[in-house]
């Protein structure tokens, strides 16, 4: 490792000095190219912010690919149904790695104003992980920009030797729920939906502690 | 006159007129730089309900009447009123919580508020990593200025501003009318009392 100090004196010089960690980050987060497909209102949003008011291209993420296999991003942009839900996983698992997952909005991340009906899932991250959330119904353009950008974030701070993709025991393939007689099976995948147990009396007790 | 290939040529048109356009009027460049520079949202955009307080924090508008808890469609609002030592209500709340993943920003909220104490922000860079602590607003986040509502919303807090004067000088007029008829009750009974 170089130390700071020498590599700011080198900058000064014209000589850039890098870890491959950081380019391998750098070119990661400059080029998050998403999947194009969009399920709601959320996607005219998305459409909104990939134009030239708000220019996704800014970010290096404008390249909306029509295939999961050339995809790095997958945008969930509106109310997944119960129907759509196993599509989305599958389409997910076709993705290659390293893949990230927005949940755009509050259907995606909650089932929304829908989660008390009977054909909205309630959350994707039920089936894939999700790695920025968006509230919002539905959010502006700029919360979309904001997404991306603290996905960058994200992936700036990742390192190589403990990422998921180069890890052989992780699981790259989720499982696909199948449409059951009330419901889909499985309900949900209990190695990403971790919800805490009641989350109501741990909100309630820490509120409590603030005030 | 038609003649084929029309329309491309229209359309090429459009785009050479603002490509050249651009170098020459600002209006012909559209990006806005997002992080750098921002859409001045309208008055009326709105994204996420806050509670308004006046002078301090610990004296928040909210009464803690449920009726927003009641009304919100999605059901994303939980309350809890604060109580003391003999379990009297203290019309404040003591848990308020707005779970903003399942907030459809509809405004019912604002709309059925008799206290004026819930209103809309217009902040919209929200994204979080997490779900479930990350996305629950809980009442110090929630709890914001008047001041800053009239930052946010110039016209409607004036208005808001305006009925609430006129509402808390009737109430001091009421009550001084009330007082000046007892006392008015009071010099007038002896002699009545006397009487009978």
């Amino acid at each position: 490792m170089i130390d700071e100090g020498l590599k700011s004196e080198l900058q000064k010089q014209g000589v850039f000095v890098v870890s491959t960690e950081w380019l391998y980050n750098w070119g990661r987060k400059s080029s998050i190219w998403p999947l194009q497909f969009g399920l709601a209102c959320c996607a005219i949003e998305m459409i909104a912010a990939a134009a030239a008011r708000y220019d996704l291209a800014r970010f290096g993420a404008e390249v909306f690919r029509a295939t999961p296999r050339q995809a790095d991003l997958m945008i969930v942009a509106g109310t997944v149904t119960k129907k759509m839900a196993p599509q989305v996983v599958r389409l997910f698992n076709q993705m290659p790695e390293p893949k990230y997952v927005i949940a755009m909005g509050a259907c995606a991340i909650s089932g929304g104003p829908f989660k008390d009906g009977y054909n909205v899932l309630k959350g994707v991250d039920r089936y894939i992980p999700v790695d920025v959330h968006i509230p919002g119904c539905p959010p502006r353009p700029e919360a979309l920009l904001h997404a991306i950008i603290t996905l960058q974030e994200k992936i700036t701070g990742q390192h190589i030797d403990q990422t998921r993709w180069y890890d052989a025991t992780a699981t790259t393939e989720f499982p696909i729920p199948v449409c059951g007689e009330h419901d889909l099976l499985p309900a949900a995948n209990p190695e990403v939906w971790q919800p805490p147990k009641d989350y109501r009396d741990v909100t309630n007790e820490e509120s409590t502690k603030k005030s | 006159m038609n003649y084929p290939g029309k329309g491309l040529v229209e359309g090429l048109a459009v785009t050479a007129r603002n490509f050249v356009g651009s170098y020459f009027y600002k209006d012909r460049l559209t990006t806005v730089q997002y992080p750098e520079e921002r859409i001045q949202t309208p008055e009326n955009s709105r994204t996420f309900p806050f509670l308004v307080f006046d002078e301090s924090p610990d004296k928040p508008r909210c009464t803690a009447c449920k009726i927003c808890e009641v009304e919100c469609p999605p059901k994303c609002i939980y309350i809890v009123m604060d109580r003391d030592d003999k379990g009297k209500p203290l019309q404040r709340p003591k848990a308020f919580d707005i779970d903003i993943s399942v907030c459809m920003q509809c405004q019912i909220c604002v709309e059925v508020c008799p206290f004026e104490s819930i209103k809309m922000d217009n902040d919209y860079e929200k994204s979080k990593y997490g779900r479930f602590n990350d996305l629950v607003q809980r009442l110090p986040d929630l709890l914001k200025s008047n001041d800053y509502y009239r930052q946010i919303k110039p016209v409607k807090a004036a208005e808001v501003d305006a009925k609430l004067k006129a509402e808390a000088e009737a109430k001091a007029a009421k009550k001084a009318a009330a007082v000046a008829a007892a006392a008015a009750k009071a010099a007038a009974t002896p002699p009545a009392g006397s009487a009978t």
